[in-house]
């Protein structure tokens, strides 16, 4: 019965969805100033551009410190994100303690991490630069608290998905909370929780590129000056790079699943 | 006067809502005895022995490990020291070496910081290395134990058991996932352990034939009930057939 109710409520609000996004079609001007006039123009360029990035010595020097920001943004951003995101989680879990207490530090630690993430990595950005100014932290605390709050409520969950059977066991070799933890929590679900991470540190060399945009420097940054100048070819060597980042990021990420698999 | 039993329950009852899982068991096993408990699916072989091991309590009824209550094991120290539990084959941490599952029956007794730091120096190594050595898993030591075979993890297992020490060990259908002669492989070997380390064992199986072999009383379940509890040289066939009888009654009445 109570399954029958869920299915027709979300029924109802697929169909409301449907039909936001119908009246949304209709409320777009489908004239023909949809694009301005000069965009025909301005594509071809782009795309011509596209073969002929800028190659020339002081751009690529450019490219190469600004991609190096925007990976010491991301790595340093993650190292916290990552630390903050298995103390929440381990204590979101709510495996380290039992009874009254349990549900309620459970629902306040998975309302704090809700919190942090539902506020988006950009929002949290123009909110420390307008605290601490256009200093490095403002992006680090930008990628570590959002992405702190994603990777601690999915963390939480890994381990509230271990297999029962090896922590019972380990239970009745007397085994306390702290070594449960560490002896059966943590080896169970760290090849997931590790990929996942991995997984998120792409997503985090972009949202650090396009958090540059604040003003912070780094690759989003360059890119939006060079498009200013209306320079398409420098646009295209950032461009590039930022792609290359997330490439060796992505092979890097197989190569350490790779190793945790076998 | 004779000796303290190991366990003694008087008229343990559990429910499960109106099903009754057990329905008045009384029985006393004493230190140093081998039994095999025995019956068709469903009997209540895994709710008796999760009873015993103070993990279930009874509904009804009165219960004494070494004639005390069990709410006298107050500690997971205290508790580790008198019973040690061995299931089906997956109850190993799969992603770590052998060695530290195996240590892993140390746990009780060791700190929250020597457990960390056996990952970087193993503690108490030389007690894994003959744990393994006895259940002949010796050149298994750093494997990865996902790796292992069924009938090698029971073996792990059963290295585990013997670095805990536990004086009682409670084994719930052990083989029960393994092929025939790597069931008797393990049950044999548990025997033999518990009978040079004086331990009590209480298994329950599924094969009777590895419960006469190798057991010295069984006690056999049915429908929650005792159906017969006796040396294993008084059991009789008959008796055996009856145990696992379907009855004609409750066919038809499901047939309607
Ligand atoms: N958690 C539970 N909830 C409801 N019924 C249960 C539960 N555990 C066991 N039972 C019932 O108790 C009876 C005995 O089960 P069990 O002890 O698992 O038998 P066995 O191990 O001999 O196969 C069964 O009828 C089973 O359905
Ligand atoms: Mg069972």
């Amino acid at each position: 019965m109570q399954k029958f109710v869920d299915l027709h409520k979300r029924n109802l609000l697929s169909g409301l969805l449907i039909l936001v996004f119908v009246w949304s079609l209709f409320s777009v001007n489908w004239g023909p100033d949809l694009f301005h006039s000069g965009g025909k123009h301005t594509i071809l360029q782009m795309v011509k551009s596209f073969f002929q990035p800028d190659l020339s010595p002081e751009i690529l020097q450019l490219a190469v410190t600004s991609a190096w920001r925007t990976l010491a943004y991301a790595v340093t951003g993650m190292t916290l994100a990552i630390l903050l995101a298995v103390v929440l989680g381990v204590l979101a879990s709510g495996i380290l303690y039992n009874g009254k207490q349990r549900i309620w530090v459970k629902s306040s630690l998975r309302g704090l991490l809700g919190f942090m993430r539902a506020i988006h990595e950009l929002v949290w950005a123009w909110l420390f630069v307008a605290a601490v100014g256009l200093s490095p932290f403002a992006a680090i605390f930008a990628i570590a608290i959002p992405y702190g709050g994603i990777l601690g409520r999915i963390f939480a969950d890994m381990l509230n998905d271990v297999k029962p059977e090896p922590i019972q066991a380990l239970q009745s070799n007397g085994a306390s909370r702290l070594q449960l933890l560490c002896y059966g929590y943590f080896p169970l679900a760290a090849a997931d929780m590790i990929s996942y991470t991995m997984y998120r540190f792409e997503c985090a060399i972009r949202s650090s590129a396009i958090m540059s945009f604040v003003g912070l420097g780094g690759l989003g940054y360059q890119i939006h000056l060079s498009l200013d100048d209306l320079k398409y070819h420098e646009v295209w060597t950032f461009i590039f790079f930022l792609i290359g980042l997330v490439i060796l990021v992505d092979l890097w990420s197989r190569f350490l699943r790779k190793r945790l698999v076998s | 006067m004779s000796p303290t039993p190991v366990f003694e329950l008087k008229n343990i009852s559990k429910y499960y809502g109106e099903v009754s899982s057990l329905s008045s068991l009384s029985f006393r096993i004493d230190r140093g005895e081998v039994v095999a408990l025995i019956g068709p699916s469903g009997a209540g072989k895994t709710t008796l022995l999760n009873i015993l091991s103070a993990m279930l309590p009874p509904d009804d009824g009165t219960f004494f490990i070494d004639g005390k209550p069990v709410s006298s094991l107050t500690s997971r120290r205290q508790r580790a020291r008198k019973l040690g539990i061995i299931r089906q084959q997956f109850d190993l941490v799969g992603p770590l070496p052998v060695v530290h599952n195996v240590l892993a029956g140390r746990l009780g007794e060791w700190s929250l910081f020597k457990s960390l730091l056996s990952y970087l120096f193993l503690q108490d190594k030389e007690l894994a290395m003959h744990a393994l050595h006895r259940v002949g898993l010796k050149d298994k030591i750093y494997e990865k134990t996902a790796h292992l075979s069924g009938g090698e993890q029971q073996r792990v297992a059963l290295a585990r058991l013997l670095v805990q020490k536990p004086e009682v060990i409670l084994a719930d259908e052990p083989v029960s996932s393994l092929d025939p002669a790597r069931a008797e492989d393990i049950i044999g070997m548990l025997v033999r352990l518990v009978k040079e380390e004086n331990q009590t064992l209480i298994a329950s199986l599924h094969s009777v034939d590895l419960a006469r072999k190798y057991f010295t009383r069984i006690i056999a379940l049915r429908d929650g009930q005792i159906f017969f509890d006796l040396p294993v040289d008084q059991v009789t066939s008959q008796q055996l057939s009856d145990l696992y009888k379907i009855m004609e009654m409750k066919e038809d009445a499901e047939v309607c």
